[in-house]
């Protein structure tokens, strides 16, 4: 089941700073990479290409963590739990634009093409933001 | 597991990242395999990375059960810039006097660390760095 965020949360994650993303390798062990996510009516939503390797774990285990940590306050951060429920392809760039615009205020610069965007549905928030390690 | 990995070398530009006063993000898995992601106070120091917890923690609970971890740098100034290190636990040493945290506390804060809990028991966990990727490869 899918969990509310507390209104500190959703303040939290209007703040513009990359997600830390951990997913699990075939292998057993955990990947992490920084990524740009968005939070929208309660969903995280990232974007990548089908290439890249969190996505492939993606699809073989939909279970992925995110971390939300404000690089000039490290002790503002929060973790969050939860599950791939559904990608689909960013036809023309538009989702990956849209973030460009959120963390640069710019038009994307890269390729926007052969793009996804991924949306993950938290199932667990614990951290400093809500006060629950 | 990992009981074959040979250490791997710290670049200049990795080594430079990790003598900042950051945070490093550490990835263990959880009993039924859900990634725990948590940010942590770190050394790097005779090409170990050094951390400190208590023992009531969940992630070196995780950690002495997997002997693995994932640890992950960010240049605060860039983020596009990290790396990522795949490491081993070697030794897990306890610090009953509290030294090694009050160090690290004076790497953070300045300061010593706090006073402990009565039931805070702190131990030092000596981490060999055996894969490194990311864009601060050199």
């Amino acid at each position: 089941m899918a969990v509310e965020l507390s209104p500190k949360m959703q303040a939290f994650t209007q703040e513009v700073f990359p997600a830390i993303i951990g997913t699990n390798r075939k292998d057993g062990s955990v990947e992490i990479v920084p990524v740009w996510f968005e939070q929208k009516d309660g969903a995280f939503w990232i974007n990548g290409g089908t290439n890249r390797g969190w996505f492939k774990h993606l699809e073989r285990d939909p279970r992925i963590t995110l971390l939300l940590i404000d690089p000039k306050e490290m002790f503002r951060w929060a973790q969050v739990e939860g599950r791939m429920v559904n990608w689909a392809e960013d036809p023309g760039g538009e989702h990956i634009n849209q973030l460009s615009h959120r963390y640069l205020k710019k038009d994307y610069q890269g390729p926007r093409t052969g793009r996804i965007k991924i949306q993950i549905e938290p199932l667990r928030v614990t951290g400093a933001i809500d006060g629950r390690r | 597991m990992a009981g074959a990995k040979k250490a791997a070398a710290l670049s200049p530009a990795v080594r430079k990242l990790a003598a900042l006063p950051i945070l490093v993000v550490i990835a263990t898995k959880r009993n039924d395999g859900a990634v725990q992601l948590n940010p942590v106070w770190f050394e790097l120091k005779d090409g170990f990375v050094w951390l400190n917890s208590n023992t009531n923690r969940t992630w070196p609970k995780n950690l002495q059960r997997d002997r693995e971890l994932t640890m992950l740098l960010v240049d605060p100034k860039v983020p596009d810039r990290y790396a990522q290190i795949r490491g081993r636990l070697v030794s897990l040493i306890p610090d009953p006097k509290h030294e090694f945290i009050d160090r690290l506390s004076d790497r953070y804060t300045g300061k010593k660390f706090r006073e402990l809990e009565p039931s805070e028991h702190r131990v030092t966990l000596k981490i060999q760095p055996v894969a490194v990727t990311g864009a601060l490869i050199e």
